[in-house]
């Protein structure tokens, strides 16, 4: 070959490469430059990926010392299909055949729902566990695929069901603590923005944005999940035993208004929430107003003792047990010709209670009601609160306050009127009930501190004291709670059995049962409310609320190591 | 007509020697590249690789920490205390002893069954008061 021929063949082998790379150039303008706008937009936007990252909702968990989880997220799965490529192999019908047994479904319903060929999505099953979605995946057929997603469950099922309420299939709180925490339980989702390979697989090293989810805070509740369970238990074998419509009961700790069980019957399980009946959702002790009966007459004797109207051994004229007061009738349960104060409190005599009412005078008594919080929210932490019903002073009839002395005519939740036992077993001071004692970030923050807090005092601490000593009088012998009574201890309370309201007047055969109480009476630790709706064949507070405030308080004492006031035991030397 | 140079001929076309290094510069820089990108991609597929595992292992975190919480509910002792044939009751008060320990002997006393029974616990002695 001669120098010529080879530098010939040089000048066309060049030639040959710059057009190629020409050829390229050209090209890549037409792509960058002139191609359409829209075509240009699908090649990007099939190499892209843009996805939400989802985050866990907070966990809630109960107070006890072992501070056991009883609502948390867990990862699942959404089992889902294109039916337009399952129609494009002929696979629809193997597919539904293979899924079906495994998902609990017929194929023949399966077959229907994948058998739409212009779709390109459709949900096959919500929210599968992974080790089935193991076994499904195995099968590798084509056209199904899964989409990660959480479950909100629920460990304990029914277990304080109506306080920790529940999220929806979208993660929002609609329920309980679920919702009255919602902002603090949801945590905030994460975002994704990367390129895919050419397997459509996500480039790490070119991920444009990447925000990682931040995860719900958790929510510490003051509720005891041991204490729960007594509570819960003594209502299933109440509503057992007494054929009731429902039960409910709130313990609470005096001095600070902590909630410590509080629990309803019925109830529902909240990992099957959509099932339940409005009436089994419903958060009774807080949502459900009743006249409280004889309870109430604790508000009635402390205004009279806080107003210095009357002592304690005053003696009042009770009728024989028939009183008319301005042309109506009011009747005692049992008949006393004359009664002490105490007495009146004791024996649960109401036109003792209604006479010295009427000492006290309307403007005073509406004045103490309101302080006691009667007619108004207690402001805890849980939706659905009602604030009972207290007719306006100047609405009230002449007998209206001789009525609401005796807890007619006026309507409370449980949890308010727990909180007028409270206040006179807390020298006089109203406590705001809370249910959340803190909300914790996952580095550790504290984003909120449930707190003590007073709200008033509508009792002074010896008025405080004399209705202690009254209270717990009740529940010695004679009596209308001894059945409340536990050994060791002094336990103060009333008893209340208030006929239900209906058109025109009060039922004959429908009753509230009802006994609220503390102890132990020198240095109250805990109070609790028990109520009954609509007991047979015993209707009253002392025989069907009682016994149920025993059960709960004997193990309760034992629980929280609650000593009987007097200590009389080990000294150090 | 000049005569040819034949000594240049005989070198023919001579690579210009500072292109050949700048391209030989190009190619490593280019190979250096590559095997960086390369790594980079490594590290990237380890990374959404440890992603995805730590999402498994949390999830998997959470449903131990709900089944633990499960077992450890009251409800679930009662009923495998049940399923054993243990019975448990409260104790009576006159089953209980109370003891405490004093902050310096560290000696502790029963009761005297004369006395009215406590109820057990550890009571909090103040040390520096």
């Amino acid at each position: 070959m001669t120098d010529r021929d080879r530098n010939t063949r040089l000048e066309w082998l060049a030639v040959a490469l710059a057009l190629a790379f020409a050829g390229l150039v050209v090209r890549l303008v037409y792509l960058h430059l002139l191609t359409d706008e829209t075509a240009r937009q699908s090649v990007e936007d099939k190499g892209t990926i843009v996805k939400p990252i989802l985050t866990g909702r907070g966990r809630i968990l109960e107070g006890s010392k072992a501070g056991n989880i009883v609502a948390l997220n867990v990862g699942m799965y959404d089992l889902c299909a294109d039916p337009a490529l399952l129609a494009k192999s002929n696979l629809t019908e193997k597919v539904s055949a293979s899924l079906g047994p495994l998902l609990g479904v017929s194929p023949e319903e399966l077959r229907s729902r994948l058998n739409q060929p212009e779709k390109r999505f459709a949900f096959i099953a919500h929210q599968i566990p992974d080790d089935l979605v193991r076994q499904i995946m195995d099968l590798k057929s084509p056209g199904i695929f899964t989409r990660e997603t959480t479950l909100r469950r629920y460990p304990q099922g029914g277990m304080m069901c109506h306080v920790l309420g529940f999220s929806n299939m979208e993660g929002v709180g609609s329920a309980g603590v679920e919702l009255i925490a919602d902002k603090y339980l949801k945590g905030s989702q994460g975002f994704l923005e990367s390129r895919l390979d050419g397997r459509r697989k996500e480039m790490y090293g070119w991920r444009v944005q990447d925000i990682q989810p931040q995860e719900g805070a958790d929510v510490y509740l003051t509720l005891d999940e041991n204490l729960q369970y007594m509570v819960e238990t003594a209502l299933d074998r109440a509503m057992e035993k007494n054929r009731a419509r429902g039960a409910w009961a709130i313990v609470q700790r005096i001095r600070t208004g902590e909630i410590l069980a509080l629990a309803n019957r019925p109830n529902f399980d909240l990992n099957e929430y959509r099932s339940a009946r409005s009436e089994q959702m419903l958060n009774r002790a807080i949502g459900q107003i009743f006249e409280p009966g004889s309870t109430f007459k604790v508000v009635a004797i402390a205004a009279a003792l806080n107003e210095g109207i009357v002592t304690t051994n005053q003696i009042f004229n009770t009728e024989n047990g028939r009183w008319s007061y301005m042309g109506k009738v009011l009747r005692d349960y049992h008949s006393y010709s004359q009664l002490t104060v105490s007495d009146v409190f004791k024996k649960s005599s109401n036109i003792g209670a209604a006479k010295i009412a009427i000492l006290v005078g309307k403007d005073t008594f509406f004045r103490y009601l309101k302080e006691f919080g009667i007619g108004r929210k207690t402001g805890v932490d849980l939706p659905g609160e009602e604030a009972g019903l207290l007719t306006p002073l100047e609405r009230w009839s002449g007998i209206s306050v001789s009525r609401i002395a005796i807890g007619q005519g006026v309507a409370v939740t449980a949890l308010q009127m727990l909180g007028v036992v409270n206040a006179v077993a807390n020298d006089g001071f109203l406590m705001k009930p809370y249910i959340i004692r803190r909300v914790v970030a996952k580095d550790g923050t504290v984003l909120y501190k449930g707190a003590p807090e007073v709200v008033g005092r509508p009792i002074r601490g010896d008025t405080a004291q004399k209705m202690r000593d009254l209270m717990a009088r009740v529940t010695e012998p004679g009596g209308t709670g001894t059945k409340a009574a536990i050994e060791g201890y002094r336990v103060g309370g009333k008893t209340g059995s208030a006929q239900k309201p209906v058109a025109g007047g009060y039922s004959e055969t429908d009753y509230m049962a009802t006994f609220v109480g503390f102890l132990p009476v020198e240095n109250p630790e805990i109070s609790i409310i028990v109520t009954v709706d609509e007991p047979q064949p015993f209707h009253t507070g002392g025989l069907v609320a009682a016994p149920i405030f025993k059960e709960i308080a004997e193990q309760a004492v034992r629980y929280l190591d609650i000593s009987p006031a007097t200590p009389t035991g080990l000294v150090g030397p | 007509m000049a005569r040819k140079n034949r000594k240049k001929n005989e070198q023919g076309f001579l690579f210009p020697i500072p292109l050949a290094v700048t391209l030989l510069v190009v190619a490593l820089l280019a190979l250096f590249h590559i095997c960086l990108k390369a790594r980079a991609d490594a590290l990237g597929r380890e990374i959404k690789a440890l992603e995805a595992r730590r999402v498994i292992l949390r999830d998997q975190l959470k449903k131990e920490e709900g089944e633990w919480s499960l077992l450890r509910s009251p409800a679930r002792v009662e009923a495998a205390l049940r399923e054993q044939g243990l019975v448990m009751a409260w104790p009576r008060r006159d089953q209980i002893v109370r003891i405490i320990c004093a902050p310096t002997s560290g000696r502790a006393r029963r009761l005297e069954p004369t006395q009215p029974m406590q109820y057990a616990q550890i009571q909090k002695v103040v040390l520096n008061d």
